[in-house]
């Protein structure tokens, strides 16, 4: 997912559950920030690196591949952006190296998405935001996994763009890092294969591009892991259950309902803007952030603005030592270790060393 | 890349640099060296890639290609290791061969980069590289000291092309 969801759709979606404008700005701030809080920004600020919740390209490319690298990487892409649905899945004949990889395919719906509302719950509004960017990535990036993995990442190179009833189109990839995704010829930029299992290259949708990041797409392909059977990915209806969840977590988050229950949607604030939201999703466009931006506009009366990265980093910088946890990315840090500890200590004790070992308490 | 894996692959650039000029020096006497290096090297390759298969890729959606590379690895190294005893022009089309195929490969690779758009002339210039390897070969088929020139005359490209990329920060495609 990209901008136009984690950041306009957030809004609308915590208006939606009853917050207020101010409020709704900071959850939708916190969960675009999970894109881009990485160590290389933790370290501009003088904050513990642990917390980064990404990592650059130019991180990536001098990532470590040796088994304490896999660990680094997967406790950041597992925690924030490819949280696996059954950390104890099953399946006859693999071995346990293969199976620690394929439990860490990402879904919606699964127990680790209950713990991360949860979670959230009675903490800050950035904690809030970082679990709608975890949950709401559950259903972009599910079928990957946020380790390297080339049985389990890599994908078959057929690609079809299913249209309207009964349309196709071929999708054509291409491995330019300048060239922008061409709709109009069903072309888009894809990352290179590479055979080594655990190459940098085979982290996460890679293979897929960036289909699974906009909300228009449906497709059809095949993925490594899956015996070769065809998946379709309906990414217009999975992004509006994404919404949906959203909008029904955060009201427990607010305090409307009691219990965080698992495939559960919101229906009572959604459904009266379903064919606006609908139209928004399905409308073929790299980002749907204008039109988004234009409906939590609608929604609040006000302004929102566009975001901006170094918002909160000067009263970061000039807060004395005891002070950072009060301030809005001191908050965001508090938030972003918790979850990432949560994550890896719950992989760790499925008895998968790919997160590392965590002790309660720490990551 | 870390600074640390930079620092290797510069020094194991020098140390294959330094390997090659040894080459120069004393054609004839290092002659079984390389056999028994590229035998080593894709029978350790293909074992590994073969185990790979077995453990990992089995049920991978077009998995069955890796149980073939690795099997066809193994051979080249078996293959590789019974030609000590045999005469050198063998293993001088035993070269031609695996240049004529590798530079084929490549250009083949060229092509399918080109057509995508992404970067093609590196991989061209490789197979073009490859091929006149072969064609030196096949030209001073007579001279059977010319097998360990251009295997040194290889050596001393990969080092550089290691020592290259080694220093530079590499252009690529990442998605997660």
């Amino acid at each position: 997912m990209q901008e136009d969801f984690h950041y306009y759709a957030t809004y609308c979606a915590a208006m939606l559950a009853g917050y207020s404008h101010e409020e709704s700005l900071d959850i939708c701030y916190s969960a675009q920030f999970v894109d881009l809080c990485s160590r290389t920004v933790l370290v501009k600020l003088g904050a513990p690196a642990i917390a980064a919740t990404t990592q650059l390209q130019l991180e990536l490319m001098d990532a470590r591949t040796d088994i304490a690298g896999i660990q680094d990487i997967t406790r950041i892409w597992a925690s924030f952006h490819f949280l696996p649905r059954d950390l104890y899945a099953n399946k006859p004949k693999r071995t346990k190296r293969y199976l620690h990889k394929y439990r860490l395919i990402c879904g919606p719906n699964g127990d680790l998405v209950k713990k991360t509302v949860e979670l959230a719950k009675n903490r800050s509004l950035q904690s809030a935001g970082i679990a709608m960017h975890v949950m709401a990535d559950t259903w972009a990036h599910m079928y990957f996994a946020g380790t390297p993995s080339l049985v389990i990442n890599d994908t078959s190179g057929d690609f079809t763009e299913l249209t309207g009833e009964t349309g196709e189109v071929k999708i054509t990839f291409r491995h330019n890092p300048s060239a922008p995704d061409d709709l109009e010829n069903s072309i888009y930029t894809n990352s290179l294969r590479q055979r080594d299992e655990n190459s940098i290259m085979n982290l996460g949708h890679g293979r897929a591009g960036h289909l699974p990041d906009y909300s228009f797409i449906r497709y059809r392909y095949m993925p490594a892991w899956d015996e070769y059977r065809l998946t379709v990915k309906d990414n217009p209806s999975d992004y509006y259950k994404a919404f949906s969840q959203m909008v029904y977590a955060m009201k427990y988050l607010i305090g409307d309902r009691a219990d965080f229950e698992i495939d559960r949607y919101d229906q009572d604030s959604v459904s009266v803007y379903e064919d606006r939201i609908r139209e928004i999703l399905g409308r073929r466009r790299l980002s749907a952030s204008d039109d988004w931006k234009a409906f939590g506009e609608e929604l609040s009366g006000e302004t929102i603005p566009d975001f901006d990265l170094d918002k909160y980093q000067d009263e970061y910088i000039q807060a004395p030592s005891e002070r950072k946890d009060e301030t809005f990315i001191g908050r965001f840090i508090q938030g972003a270790i918790a979850q990432k500890t949560m994550v890896s200590e719950a992989i760790y004790r499925s008895g998968n060393l790919l997160a590392g070992i965590v002790q309660i308490g720490g990551s | 890349m870390t600074k640390l894996q930079r620092i290797r692959d510069i020094l194991l650039g020098l140390i294959m640099i330094a390997i090659a000029g040894v080459m120069f020096l004393f054609q004839e006497s290092v002659y079984w060296v390389i056999i028994s290096v590229l035998s080593v090297i894709f029978t350790f390759e293909g074992l590994s890639t073969i185990i790979y298969y077995f453990t990992m890729a089995r049920f991978m959606t077009g998995g069955r290609s890796i149980l073939y590379k690795g099997v066809i690895l193994l051979d080249f190294g078996i293959l590789t290791g019974t030609l000590t005893d045999v005469p050198r022009i063998y293993v001088l089309l035993y070269l031609v061969a695996i240049h004529a195929f590798s530079g084929a490969v490549e250009l083949l690779r060229a092509r399918e980069a080109a057509s995508y758009g992404g970067s093609w002339k590196l991989k061209m210039f490789h197979g073009i590289l490859d091929l006149s390897m072969a064609l030196i070969c096949i030209v001073f088929i007579r001279r059977l000291n010319i097998a360990v020139i251009i295997y040194a005359f290889g050596l001393v490209y990969s080092a550089i092309l290691r020592i290259v990329s080694a220093c530079r920060r590499t252009k690529l495609v990442y998605i997660p």
